[in-house]
């Protein structure tokens, strides 16, 4: 055991029993694991303690409330669906794995099935994206970012920057405002923060960035490389996923043109719980996303063709998920008559 | 005076090694640019002071459906040329060598810089590991490369496409790097579509070239190998292949810069293209 790990975190000073409570005195196991807590940090008071303002918070991000996941599908609901859907399913299932303190700052996972051992594995830490961000993001986000989904790395990873760089601990602790989705969160990262368009060092830059302007999203030319799109959704049973690419309509701005993933919703996901979803058709399968596989070259930016001419990776009816929302047509870009 | 003279002598170095001592001595010699290729996270954890952190997956992108290929030429002199590299700069590339095909992030990247023009390119014999375990400094600084625009000039004759392999198969050494059982048949990796080998392949297996610690073995080591299997005949045209077009960069460098063979290329599609084609000539 690697004694300096106990030694030189605070976290330890006081014992195990300090958070995980059970009976540090008894010396059989049964009788010290009584009333045993073994995630201390799913009841926020644990860290409380000590960390009172990033608490106080935290208790509003979307990450401990989760309200993402409830608001992403309650459209699709009807008044008493939603009730049945709130008990029945996101307290019990969404809500069951919200992040606790613990889950990003503590908690590791194993690494090619080999586990880091009790103390190493416990190893209090304030910020590694490659556990506290992807142990829960490391099925899409963090692999499309760093190329090992396919594709190749986003230019921001490549060029040393990590989740954190963009996505500031306001944005992940929570600035005290409860939100419905994380479209809403003020100041989330944008682009334009450290790009302004238009304002390139050469005309060739410059002008397709000033024709495209609020026509497109910036990753409908700069996302690079397929990313992890998932399908037939069934509560119990999860999704499946495949790489996909695919340009549509942006349906929160229906003005804009950009990549569209797809979400597993479909219209039997929550049938076991014998919910319909009267209102499936309101919301669209597809729905805009800001992919992580920027690159400064793409298909697109190396050829106005790619789009005028091929429409590459364009949303048709075609590819359209088979037996999905209505909506999902209106995502499809049409040429407008000359 | 002698100071300068042992500087300019270490960087004149062209070793496809070097060591973690000449390393060392050498973290801030203005020629010499230290390319740490491990994960972002990893490089910021800890890293060799001065070194530039241009993570593997930069340099080698899955393409086509393919493993392991090159970038757009345009998007690798943008890379190189931000790491501030010139076709002049002596790159000591390192990596990671947590497990045996880790140490081959530092061999294709080596190679992909000599492919790219650049004169002087060597690994960190052992990679980072190695130097962790010699106790050298450590820094968590990152390092902010000068970016230059970089102008190479791309050496064409060290990669070979599928035709051009085909059209050379009982003329060319065709070399199979990898394990004596995916070579004879008895296992193969998911993504490769048939077990056994190209036609005519020798086998000349990577583990005859590495130490357990990951380090290269001694010269005389791997000529005694190497030439059990090739031959002497240094003007030999030889092609090395894997599965990826990865881990057969090894032995190409080793065959050219450390045994003096004159003709060396890779075929980068290696068997996960090559099995693809029914047409392409194959035995188990």
């Amino acid at each position: 055991m690697d004694k300096s790990i106990l030694k030189n975190d605070p976290h330890f000073s006081e014992g195990c029993s300090s958070c995980h409570k059970g009976n540090n005195k008894a010396s059989r196991k049964e009788d010290a694991h009584k009333n045993l807590v073994s995630r201390p940090s799913k009841d926020l008071k644990t860290c409380e303690t000590c960390h009172e303002d990033i608490v106080k918070r935290f208790k509003t991000s979307l990450h401990f409330t989760t309200a993402g996941q409830r608001h992403g599908v309650m459209g699709r609901f009807s008044h008493n669906e939603l009730i049945k859907f709130d008990k029945n399913i996101f307290e019990t299932s969404c809500r069951s794995c919200h992040a606790s303190c613990g889950d990003c700052h503590v908690r590791s996972y194993p690494v090619g099935g080999i586990k880091l051992g009790l103390i190493k594995g416990h190893k209090f830490i304030k910020k590694d994206e490659g556990r506290t961000c992807a142990l829960c993001h490391g099925g899409r986000v963090y692999p499309e970012y760093t190329g090992e989904y396919g594709g190749s790395a986003d230019i921001h990873y490549q060029k040393g920057m990590v989740c954190t760089d963009c996505h500031k601990k306001e944005e992940l602790h929570g600035n005290g405002i409860l939100y419905k989705s994380m479209k809403d969160v003020k100041d989330r990262p944008k682009c334009s923060n450290c790009h302004k368009a238009g304002v390139e060092d050469t005309e060739r830059s410059q002008r397709p960035h000033k024709i495209h302007k609020e026509k497109l999203t910036c990753y409908a030319c700069h996302a690079g490389s397929h990313y992890r799109n998932c399908y037939n959704c069934h509560i119990g049973k999860g999704a499946e996923s495949k790489p996909g690419f695919y340009l549509g309509i942006n349906p929160r701005d229906k003005k804009t043109f950009t990549t569209l993933r797809v979400v597993p919703t479909i219209r039997d996901t929550f049938k076991a719980f014998n919910i319909k979803m009267e209102h499936f058709d309101r919301l669209p399968n597809y729905w805009d996303s800001a992919v992580h596989t920027i690159k400064k070259r793409t298909d697109r930016t190396r050829s106005c063709d790619a789009c005028h001419k091929e429409k590459k990776d364009y949303l048709t009816e075609d590819i359209l998920i088979k037996g999905g929302s209505k909506a999902n047509f209106d995502l499809i870009y049409k040429q407008k008559s000359k | 005076m002698l100071l300068i003279f042992i500087s300019v002598s270490f960087a004149l170095s062209k070793e496809p090694a070097v060591t973690a001592g000449w390393l060392e001595k050498n973290i801030n010699n203005p020629n010499v640019v230290i390319v740490d290729v491990r994960k972002v996270e990893e490089y910021k954890a800890g890293h060799i002071p001065n070194s530039v952190n241009v993570f593997y997956g930069s340099w080698a992108i899955s393409k086509g459906g393919m493993r392991n290929e090159l970038p757009a030429m345009d998007d690798l002199f943008d890379l190189i040329g931000s790491s501030g590299i010139t076709p002049e700069t002596h790159v000591v590339v390192v990596g990671k060598t947590d497990t045996p095909p880790d140490k081959f992030d530092m061999t294709r990247v080596v190679w992909t810089l000599k492919y790219a023009g650049v004169k002087n390119v060597s690994m960190l014999d052992g990679g980072y590991n190695k130097w962790v375990a010699e106790k050298k400094a450590i820094s968590t600084e990152q390092v902010k490369p000068k970016s230059k625009t970089y102008k190479g000039e791309i050496n064409k004759n060290l990669i070979v496409d599928k035709n051009y392999v085909m059209s050379r198969i009982d003329k060319a050494v065709l070399v199979d790097v990898r394990e004596p059982d995916f070579f004879q048949g008895k296992k193969k990796l998911d993504f490769v579509a048939k077990p056994g080998r190209i036609k005519n392949a020798v086998n000349l297996p990577n583990s005859l070239a590495f130490n357990q610690d990951s380090t290269l073995k001694t010269k005389e080591e791997l000529e005694k190998a190497a030439t059990s299997v090739i031959g002497t005949d240094r003007t030999k045209e030889i092609i090395t292949y894997c599965d990826t077009g990865k881990t057969c960069t090894a032995w190409a460098i080793i065959l050219s810069d450390i045994l003096g063979y004159k003709d060396v290329k890779i075929y980068d599609g290696s068997t996960e293209e090559w099995t693809k084609d029914p047409a392409a000539p194959w035995e188990q």
